[in-house]
């Protein structure tokens, strides 16, 4: 496999390309707006292409962490075995186990990753059920960690053509 | 109706007005895309009668099917601006005919009058002191929200009382959770937030649900227009402040003078400092975006199962990680 240039690398190449040659030779308004619009859509896509696996392998370890603590604390499962949460959180971390954790494929990372979130999901709806303050601050970091993330996918979020 | 940029939109239009107005022998002399528009497909015209008169017309019609990412009613939409005016002191814009079939413009299109004015964002741009534009501003939505509801439209939704209109919103963003698990964890927990921190109640009323100066256009000669209609709704009226809270244009005068801000909207609603102040407003950041969050996600979705709403969709992925991260702020500031 070629590894220079990189995916990102690539992609960055093509945006330069849209932005310094083609940009400049459209006159549609619409067409430019479009085109605006995929450049920024390339531009995040050329980050997600150098770190997404890494950092959904990253956060699905915390996410399990997390949900498996919740699950492990007697009280919080206690209550969420009388509210009808338990059987729903054991299965969310039971789905995202299935999961391949070895797999270094997109798709199969992405699917654990949703996994691993809808066990933390199930998780925090327990930990809240059962009014378990530290718990649900636990999770309000994890979740500040997820937006840290997004936040350097999107770059400087702005609005074009409006 | 046809995308932005295609040659045949004035002829249809033509036809168009020969089936609405037959007497009247409409020429379209011009026909041009409008762009900016995050959701309607729109385009202005210049059609000159029989007579000689002229006259300009927007029309504001539905994407092909399938394409773009916020989804409206066109029906709904053409009934609100037909009741509008005497449901409200607000001026706003004519609406002239509907093709309700889509039969001559190529999708459900409203055509109305195009007011010779500009837009109030624009204006606040140009100001050296947005002041008493902002002032302008808030209180021409403090009268949209002061709309009788008797004289809205029977059609549309009225919610039984404040409390069970706010656990529908909040009910919503659990439904979404369950469709979008990328979303699902941030919205699980901002749903559990706001189910513990509403604000107190204030009366039910018209929610435009896109508040911001661009949809407000303004002239020497005339009172100010509000525009962009699709996404009202009767609700909190609280929604379009928090709304507006979130518009990236600059300025954004709340955000310049938050206390001259809402001091204004209290005085011309009559609502209390505990119903209005900068904490509600951000808390109706998170009320005010549930449906339109919806159809982002629900865009975001569609590319991923393979469908193409079209490049919009793509690009506003960005504006779902902007909102998971206003949403959490605002948790994090009011806890």
């Amino acid at each position: 496999m070629i590894t220079r240039p990189t995916t990102d690398a690539l992609i960055a190449d093509c945006c330069q390309e849209l932005t310094e040659e083609i940009l400049p030779a459209l006159t549609d308004d619409t067409l430019r707006l479009r085109l605006i619009m995929t450049e920024t859509v390339l531009r995040n896509a050329a980050v997600r292409a150098a770190h997404e696996i890494a950092w959904m392998r990253e956060e699905t370890a915390g996410l399990l962490a997390y949900a498996a603590a919740v699950a492990g604390v007697a009280a919080v499962a206690a209550v969420a075995d009388r509210d009808g949460g338990g059987e729903p959180l054991r299965a969310a971390l039971a789905a995202a186990e299935a999961c391949p954790a070895d797999s270094l494929h997109l798709g199969d990372v992405a699917r654990r990753y949703e996994r691993a979130g809808e066990a933390f999901t199930q998780a925090l709806a327990a930990a809240q059920r059962a009014g378990a303050a530290d718990l649900v601050a636990r999770a309000r970091e994890l979740l500040r960690d997820r937006i840290a993330t997004e936040k350097q996918v999107m770059a400087s979020y702005a609005v074009v053509g409006r | 109706m046809d995308a932005p940029g295609s040659g045949s939109l004035g002829a249809r239009l033509e036809r168009f007005l020969a089936a609405a107005e037959p007497s009247r022998g409409g020429r379209v002399v011009a026909c041009d895309a409008i762009t900016g528009g995050y959701s309607r497909v729109s385009a202005r015209a210049r059609v000159r009668w029989r007579n000689g008169a002229e006259e300009a017309f927007i029309l504001r019609g539905d994407p092909p099917p399938g394409s773009g990412v916020f989804a409206s009613d066109r029906d709904a939409e053409w009934e609100l601006l037909r009741a509008l005016p005497a449901a409200t002191s607000v001026s706003t814009p004519v609406a002239r005919w509907y093709d309700r079939s889509g039969e001559y413009l190529g999708s459900k299109a409203i055509v109305m009058d195009c007011a010779e004015a500009v837009s109030l964002q624009d204006e606040m741009a140009r100001a050296a002191d947005p002041g008493p534009l902002t002032d302008l501003f808030v209180d021409t939505f403090a009268a949209v929200h002061a709309a009788s509801s008797e004289r809205l439209p029977p059609s549309m939704p009225r919610p039984a009382d404040w409390p069970g209109y706010l656990d529908g919103v909040l009910a919503g963003y659990d439904r979404m959770a369950g469709q979008y698990p990328g979303s699902a964890p941030v919205l699980r927990y901002v749903a559990w937030w706001a189910r513990a921190h509403q604000p107190p109640p204030v009366p039910l009323g018209l929610v435009h649900g896109d508040c911001q100066p661009s949809n407000v256009l303004v002239s020497p000669s005339r009172p100010p227009l509000v525009i962009d209609w699709e996404f009202a709704h009767i609700g909190d009226p609280r929604e379009d402040l928090g709304y507006y809270t979130q518009i990236p244009l600059e300025p954004n005068v709340y955000w310049a003078d938050p206390k001259r801000f809402l001091d204004r909207y209290r005085a011309a609603s009559g609502l209390t400092e505990d119903q209005v102040n900068p904490q509600v407003a951000d808390y109706f950041l998170i009320i005010g975006m549930a449906l339109l969050l919806e159809q982002l996600l629900a865009a975001a979705a569609a590319i991923g199962a393979g469908r193409r709403p079209g490049i919009l969709a793509s690009y506003l992925v960005n504006a779902i990680s902007h909102q998971h991260d206003m949403f959490l702020a605002i948790c994090d500031r009011l806890s």
